[in-house]
Parts: structure tokens; C-alpha cells; sequence
């Protein structure tokens, strides 16, 4: 019955979606409305308007910006929920498994991860501030640093990387992107624009340009810091061991 | 040969999510799904979305898969019957 049940509702729930799949317009269509106006708007003026060549990043943090205010907003609800299921570590010493195995890792892999983890942070950098010009941006960068800390805590163990990134300094970044972002919607209002405007109105229009890249900068750096420290927390908060079950040695 | 290329991974896409859906080895199943993610991430490249390709390439790839197997390590290995 139960499962009879279950199935009619997402039977029904698929017949819902291909009903809105059948009604919009044919992929390709040259008559779609996003076709006709938005894709030439962003095409054309974004370089200009948002002062960004990647127009991906345009897109992105300019003429959706509460869009993407969300998606960060989204990311850090997800660390809230891990920490408040699984709770945060305490200070002082933490384990994972790794920690406790007796078998020490070869020379050769620390070596070989000692000298990555510096070259994938360094391009984690470079994918964040490169971001308005090249493919890339805050939330692939924060991502990298998060894959170089996963390889560094593999090795290293939990402790030593726990030591690298203390949760003193994790958790007042983990808010970082949402307070940027909401900061530089208020510096939009009181620039004499809307919420989130990016070109603010009062200052002189030639000033303008540079303040947008600016901006722009700022909030690639803000979701990018905050992505990376809530990716690291989270992989910290799950791969820990409970006291009970401490190290061998 | 352009044709030819997305017809083998999109072959490989499907092949892998059924793959992944219905292995009863649950670590298995997370690696054939960073595969998936590999390869969707081609797939993005392919169709001239290279932000998308970093994201589905360090996100789908490298942290999910990592959070996956710790959740593994973490309870049992083969699905239960």
C-alpha cells in the first residue's frame, strides 16, 4: 500500500515536470525568448556593464548577484547542519583514522605532498583572482584549497593539519562570503543604487569602472575564503574520531 | 570525430550512473560516481562551459567523493538486503 502509494506520487510528480518540459520552448529555438533578449544583453553589453571579460563571472556575481547571495547562503546552512549534527571539534588534539594507523607513510609521498600542497593552494589563488578574466572564480578556488587539505590531512593526518588551520582561525572566515556579499549590497545603497548595485550612481562615472572591478575582486575573494574554510570544516568535523576511540600511539 | 567522442562519453555517462545506482558495494559505487563526475566534466568542457568544468571536476570529483568515503568508512561498506 505504502509503496503503491509512493509510486503514484512520483508518477504523478513525473508527469507534472514533462508537462513543463513539453511547454517551454525548443532547445535551440531562434524565437525563444531568452534567445531574443537576454543572451544578446549579456553578449553585448556585459563586458562593458560589468567590466569583467570572463561574462560568466559577469553573469554570475553582477546581474544575478542575489542568486548567487543564495547559493552562498545555501553552502554555509549546510555547514550549519553537519556542525550541528555532528558537532564541532574541541580544541586541542583531534583524530582521524589516519592518526591512529601504526604504519608510517613513505618519504616518498610526504615528500611528493609536501611540495603539491603549496602548488595547488598557489593556483587555488590564482583561480579566485583571475576569476573575472579567465574561467574560475570564488567557488572553485575555495573548492581547491578544500581538495589540498583533503590530500594534506590523507598524509598528514588530522592533527597536523588541524595545527595548519586552527578552528581560531576557520571559524570567524566561515561566514566570510555571505558577509561580504551582503556588505557590498549595503555599500551599493549607500552609493545611491539599488541593493547589490555594483556602478554606483553618486561618484563620478569615471571612477565607476574601477570601482566595479574592485568590488567584483572583493566578493570573488570573500566566497572564496568562506567556501574554502567551511569545505575544510565540515571535512574535519566528519573524518574526526570520538575522544573514546583515541590514537595507538 | 567530434560526434564520435560525445557519443562514447555520453555512452560512458549512462553506463556509470547505472553503474553507481545499482552496485552493492557502496565504495564502488562512489567511484564509479567520481568517474561520473570526470567525465560529466569533460562532457562540460566539451560544450565551451569551462567554469563549470572546474566546478563539476573539484567539486564532483574530489570533495564529494572524499565526504562519501569518510561517510563509508564511517558505517558499513556493502548495502544491506
Amino acid at each position: 500500500m505504502k509503496k503503491l502509494l509512493s509510486l503514484l506520487f512520483i508518477s504523478a510528480l513525473g508527469i507534472l515536470l514533462l508537462y513543463v518540459v513539453a511547454n517551454m520552448p525548443p532547445m535551440g529555438d531562434p524565437g525563444a525568448p531568452t534567445r531574443e533578449r537576454v543572451i544578446p544583453r549579456y553578449l553585448e553589453e556585459a563586458e562593458e556593464e560589468t567590466n569583467t571579460t570572463n561574462v560568466i563571472t559577469g553573469i554570475i556575481l553582477n546581474y544575478r548577484g542575489y542568486d548567487t547571495m543564495g547559493e552562498v547562503t545555501v553552502i554555509f546552512c549546510a555547514l550549519a547542519c553537519v556542525l550541528a549534527v555532528l558537532g564541532r571539534e574541541k580544541r586541542g588534539r583531534i583524530y582521524a583514522f589516519v592518526d591512529r594507523s601504526t604504519t608510517p607513510s613513505s618519504v616518498i609521498v610526504k615528500t611528493m605532498v609536501r611540495f603539491l600542497v603549496p602548488l595547488i593552494i598557489l593556483f587555488s589563488v590564482y583561480t579566485i583572482m583571475h576569476g573575472e578574466i579567465s574561467p574560475g572564480g570564488g567557488f572553485q578556488g575555495g573548492a581547491i584549497v578544500g581538495a589540498s587539505m583533503i590530500i594534506f590531512s590523507t598524509i598528514f593526518g588530522l592533527w597536523e593539519a588541524s595545527e595548519r588551520i586552527p578552528q581560531k582561525l576557520r571559524a570567524p572566515l566561515e561566514g566570510s562570503a555571505c558577509i561580504t556579499f551582503f556588505l557590498v549590497g549595503v555599500l551599493g545603497l549607500i552609493g545611491g543604487g539599488n541593493f547589490l548595485t555594483y556602478a554606483w550612481p553618486r561618484i563620478s562615472s569615471s571612477l565607476q569602472p574601477a570601482v566595479v572591478t574592485w568590488l567584483t575582486v572583493l566578493v570573488e575573494i570573500g566566497i572564496g575564503l568562506g567556501g574554502a574554510m567551511v569545505f575544510i570544516s565540515i571535512l574535519f568535523s566528519m573524518s574526526r574520531e570520538e575522544e573514546e576511540i583515541a590514537p595507538a600511539a | 570525430m567530434g560526434t564520435t567522442l560525445n557519443v562514447v562519453i555520453i555512452a560512458l555517462l549512462v553506463a556509470t550512473a547505472l553503474l553507481a545506482v545499482f552496485s552493492k558495494d557502496l565504495l564502488a559505487a562512489v567511484i564509479v560516481f567520481s568517474v561520473y563526475s570526470l567525465l560529466m566534466a569533460l562532457m562540460w568542457q566539451r560544450l565551451q562551459a569551462p567554469d563549470l568544468a572546474l566546478t563539476e571536476a573539484a567539486v564532483g570529483a574530489g570533495i564529494t567523493t572524499v565526504l562519501f568515503v569518510i561517510t563509508i568508512f564511517k558505517t558499513h561498506r556493502r548495502e544491506e538486503r
